[in-house]
């Protein structure tokens, strides 16, 4: 993805990109779902998106579907998209509550049209037309991580990035300063840089291993560190969102693919033996088996600098937090972008930071690094109290991951969120960063967060008037859900895939 | 439903605690909230006449005020700028104007451009590109009109405003709305088991019972001394200037649509129009200026100013907790700051309005407490960091005050916001922020402050602009001044 952007975004004269990579190590495909952010990606480097979507087995994304995880035998939606519309200036949720108390009772899926398409498995693209209904909701994909990587690679190569085969066997770092100078190649070739992305995945090659950053665990939040992946035969329609199901010792992915269904069992150690995990997720799949379970392992957490002297660390190499919400992608994107929107032409004229640097024969302002560690940081935190939420926001007490996480001490910006939603409400906001008050709203009513009252602006509306507003939101997403294709003709039509080639599917 | 808040309480005369009673009455007057304005008069720190962002405009249309009729009956004026004059030394002079900045170019702000053009050495006004700053110039008003993108909508406006008279016209406004007024001295205050205020006694003996108490009497702050709540942040070492006076003044006939800020030896004077005077004032630090040279400063700057009241202290900096139990401040008592960005009816806005998103389910209030001064703790260190960046922005005026200004570091997120515009020309805005990156590009390009380097995606978009392509925009922008109406003729239709 770093590479791509690169080559798209940046003009030949202002860029020189060698890629590296060793095909004898394998690529962590768990990012397979996404957000509807990556389409701001993909639009901003000028991919198509129907032959992307065909190219990569891809299928449309509405939400997420969690089962079992405030009481087992749950389920809601978190949808990409809002529950009706502000009534009078005030969020429409407080209405619905008030409705509630005043004992008409109907499910707050009800008025969010991503959810009712979801659970009828419909799908169509949204309309630009604000007034209009069908604008109420955006959409992402779920892809195979390894089809998008050959698809953007040869985007790349298209646009002049050279790709070397082979693995790093040595980093030299300048002696002066310690910034990265080259990497030595298998072949013995030394290559050379002003810029180095580490996107060598956890272990961090360059940003760990060559430049010891140091990395900020976050196990005593989120606790599962490993997982087991395995594709399987679809059956049945295939559905346009994502299935997390919370499990024994922490929970299952089932992500739809148009080839086949990506699975997985992200757990903790502590709680599950990894061949227990890859049992308890064989025996939990819609389809045959397409290949033995992968197990992968991580720590939850973030690199204490993602920029640090020429060396950033993006993707795994950056930080991890578990695909719960489908984020690993997100994350990837936005260090690329922020990274694409920091960078200057550094030929500094202030005598300041540009120069001193210009002088140290670096082209990296301090100034600028730290602007854009600030940023990830305020990225990845956001991130980690949404994924909190999911784990501590739960009633379950029938394993002792679950004990765990009910009882444990969560961060103060979280607990302060919980308890003004729990009190009245109303959900905390931020510009920045990820998940709007939809998401919240989704999680908060869904893990059973529910306030015990309500905005008083919402009650200077008559009652009859916010019954009959509700019920016309509630018909209007019924009724245009109705009239949209199925997620399966709607694939057909616009971006059928080859099926792959004997065997080709079975790579996770 | 829970909510038991029926009494609301404000402390305070001046626009400050008319503007919240009539907002809050007016948000739940169909809840049968009762909204008592206990008028300890006007507060000492309000000055003669006040300038405001352009948010006055939909404050006043959240309250039900007909604009035409308030600027009949206040003899207000319009603002579409505010001019600074000296602050980069003699000489020097820049808007501030309450509008964009040329328009997008690939969809890149202009004013990157502009930064392009000053690396290269070719720096070029703003003012130029913008239909606002050169209507200010040209002395012509008229209201936007017009779909969004056009350039006649390219802009916003504040107003000037005759303090005294703005009072009078907010308080019948608000009587209209069914607040009730007492006129009244707070003596103490009678406290429930759990610290919340029960009642405010009077001078008189007299109890008012209340579930929700607003301080909005100035600096004084009357009811949050009563309480306790003075924890304060201390922005004095940035803002040195801790006096302030201000006196009625001569009409300005050709009535320049904007207010001007002239930096001086001990502070920055400030002058704006009003339909029939106009007000003036110096803001000082007592370490470079004795209230008698502040005085003769003022009387010299504007010729035929009145003799201002005595001079009022200023405290720059916040209170820790706005909402404490159950009392809020609002205004000035909750936080001091210099007029300089003219933010001061914004500040209290942005209370007010939070506030009545968060208005207490009860009188404990805790958690909304919380909540509150946590976004309003951003809201006020967000107008503080506008207000400093004025002081650290391009070249330091020459003087021992000046250099006063800048010999401590500045607080740690402007810092951070200087540097890297310094940078980059990057503006990073956070969650709560009054002033946009079109406010902070006015304010940094106009400070003569050239970045060293430029983004390289925006690079690639500006760099082939040439001046002759965007000389058709300064010549529409031109003829479009020349065709708005005078502000003097404007404001005199007004009043008609």
């Amino acid at each position: 993805m770093t590479a791509a952007a690169f080559a798209a975004v940046l003009r030949p004269e202002q860029r020189d990109i060698r890629l590296i990579e060793s095909s004898e190590i394998g690529i962590v495909g768990v990012g397979e779902a996404t957000l509807p952010h990556i389409r701001f990606f993909n639009r901003r480097i000028g991919l198509d998106e129907a032959d992307l979507m065909a190219k990569t087995q891809a299928t449309f994304k509405l939400g997420i579907e969690f089962v079992n995880w405030a009481r087992i035998g749950d389920s809601y939606i978190h949808p990409f998209g809002a529950y009706g519309s502000k009534i009078a200036g005030v969020p429409f949720h407080n209405y619905w509550l008030r409705q509630e108390a005043e004992g008409v009772s109907t499910p707050i899926e009800d008025y969010s049209l991503p959810i009712v398409a979801s659970r009828l498995n419909r799908f169509a693209l949204p309309s630009e037309d604000p007034s209009s209904v069908m604008s109420t909701f955006g959409y992402a994909f779920q892809f195979d991580a390894s089809l998008y990587a050959r698809y953007l690679r040869g985007f790349a190569e298209q646009r002049g990035v050279r790709r070397t085969d082979s693995k790093i066997v040595d980093v030299k770092l300048r002696g002066e300063d310690g910034w990265v100078e080259s990497v030595r190649l298998e072949s013995g070739e030394a290559v050379s840089g002003d810029l180095f992305i580490d996107c060598s995945g956890f272990r961090g090659l360059l940003i760990e291993q060559a430049l010891k950053t140091g990395y900020d665990e976050w196990t005593r939040w989120l606790p599962c560190d490993r997982a087991m992946a395995v594709p399987c035969e679809n059956s049945g329609p295939l559905t346009p969102y994502t299935r997390a199901t919370a499990r024994e010792a922490g929970w299952q992915w089932r992500i739809p693919l148009q080839h086949r269904m990506g699975n997985g069992y992200v757990y903790s150690s502590n709680f599950i033996s990894d061949d227990e995990a890859a049992a308890k997720l064989l025996s939990r799949l819609d389809g045959k088996p397409l290949a033995d379970p992968r197990p992968l392992r991580f720590t939850a957490g973030r690199r204490r600098k993602t920029w640090n002297r020429n060396v950033i660390g993006i993707g795994l190499a950056g930080g991890f937090l578990e695909p719960l919400e489908s984020t690993s992608i997100y994350l990837i994107q936005i260090a690329i972008t922020t990274l694409l929107d920091y960078l200057t032409d550094g030929n500094g004229t202030d005598g300041s930071g540009a120069d001193r640097a210009a002088a140290d024969g670096n082209r990296f302002d301090p100034r600028i690094v730290e602007a854009y560690n600030r940023w990830i940081e305020m990225e990845y935190d956001r991130v980690r109290d949404f994924l909190i939420l999911h784990y501590h926001a739960t009633e379950r007490d029938d394993a002792p991951i679950w004990n765990y996480c009910r009882t444990m001490d969560v961060p103060d910006s979280l607990k302060h969120k919980m308890e003004l939603f729990r009190r009245r409400a109303r959900v905390v906001t931020y510009k920045d960063g990820l998940f709007l008050e939809p998401s919240w709203l989704a999680v908060y009513f869904g893990q059973r967060v529910m306030p015990t009252a309500w905005d008083p602006l919402a009650d200077a509306l008559d009652g009859a008037e916010v019954r009959r507003q509700l019920q016309a939101v509630r018909e209007q997403v019924q009724s245009t859900v109705v009239r949209m294709p199925t997620h399966e003709e709607f694939l057909a039509r616009y971006c059928p895939a080859v099926p792959p080639s004997t065997g080709a599917g079975a790579r996770a | 439903m829970t909510a038991t808040i029926m009494r609301v309480v404000v402390v305070g005369g001046g626009s400050v605690a008319w503007l919240a009673a009539a907002g809050l009455r007016r948000a739940f007057r169909k809840r049968g909230v009762d909204v008592l304005v206990l008028d300890t008069g006007m507060p000492a720190d309000a000055p003669v006449g006040r300038w405001t962002l352009p948010s006055q405009r939909g404050m006043h249309g959240l309250l039900g005020i007909p604009e035409a009729d308030l600027i009949r009956r206040t003899g207000a004026t319009f603002k579409l700028a505010t001019e600074h004059v000296g602050w980069q030394g003699d000489g020097s002079h820049f808007l501030h104007a309450h509008g964009d900045i040329g328009a997008d170019i690939a969809e890149t702000p202009f004013y990157k451009y502009l930064v392009m053009q000053a690396i290269n050495g070719r720096a070029e006004s703003a003012e130029v590109y913008s239909l606002a700053a050169t209507a200010a110039r040209t002395g012509r008003f008229a209201r936007p009109t017009g779909d969004e993108k056009a350039l006649t909508s390219s802009f916003t406006y504040g107003f000037h405003l005759d303090e005294a008279a703005y009072v009078a016209y907010l308080a019948a406004h608000a009587a209209q709305l069914g607040v009730r007024r007492m006129n009244a001295s707070l003596t103490s205050v009678d406290r429930l088991p759990g610290g919340e205020v029960e009642s405010l006694r009077m001078a008189n003996g007299e109890r008012i019972a209340g579930d929700l108490f607003l301080d909005c009497s100035g600096s004084a702050a009357l009811l949050m001394r009563q309480i306790g709540a003075d924890e304060r942040d201390d922005w004095s070492t940035w803002l040195p200037c801790d006096r302030m006076i201000s006196a009625r003044a001569p009409f300005i006939p050709e009535l320049p649509p904007f207010t001007r800020t002239v930096a001086a030896d001990a502070g920055w004077g400030w002058r704006l129009p009003l339909a029939r005077a106009s007000a003036a004032g110096y803001v000082y630090s007592s370490a470079f200026a004795t209230d008698e040279a502040a005085l003769r400063y003022l009387q010299s700057a504007v010729p035929g100013v009145e003799t201002p009241g005595r001079a009022v202290p200023l405290a720059s900096g916040r209170r820790r907790r706005f909402w404490e139990k159950n009392c809020v401040a609002l205004g000035a008592s909750a936080m001091q700051l210099e007029p300089l960005a003219g933010a001061d009816l914004h500040f209290a806005q942005l209370g007010l309005g939070t506030l009545i998103e968060l208005f207490p389910l009860d009188v404990s209030g805790a958690i909304e407490g919380a909540e509150y001064n946590r976004v309003m703790t951003d809201h006020a260190d967000a107008l503080r960091d506008f207000t400093i960046a004025h002081y650290r922005a391009g070249r330091a005026r020459a003087g021992e005050f000046w250099t006063a200004t800048r010999t401590v570091p500045p607080p740690q997120r402007l810092a951070d916001r200087l540097d890297l515009f310094q940078a980059s020309a990057r503006i990073n805005l956070t969650d709560f922020e009054t002033f946009e990156e079109v406010d902070w590009a006015w304010l940094l390009l106009g400070a003569g402050l050239i970045p060293s380097a430029l983004e390289l995606h925006i690079r690639a978009r500006v760099e082939n602009v040439t001046a002759q392509q965007v000389a058709p925009l300064r010549a529409h922008i031109d003829g479009l001044a020349a065709s708005m109406p005078r502000h003097s003729e404007y404001v005199q239709r007004s009043n008609a």
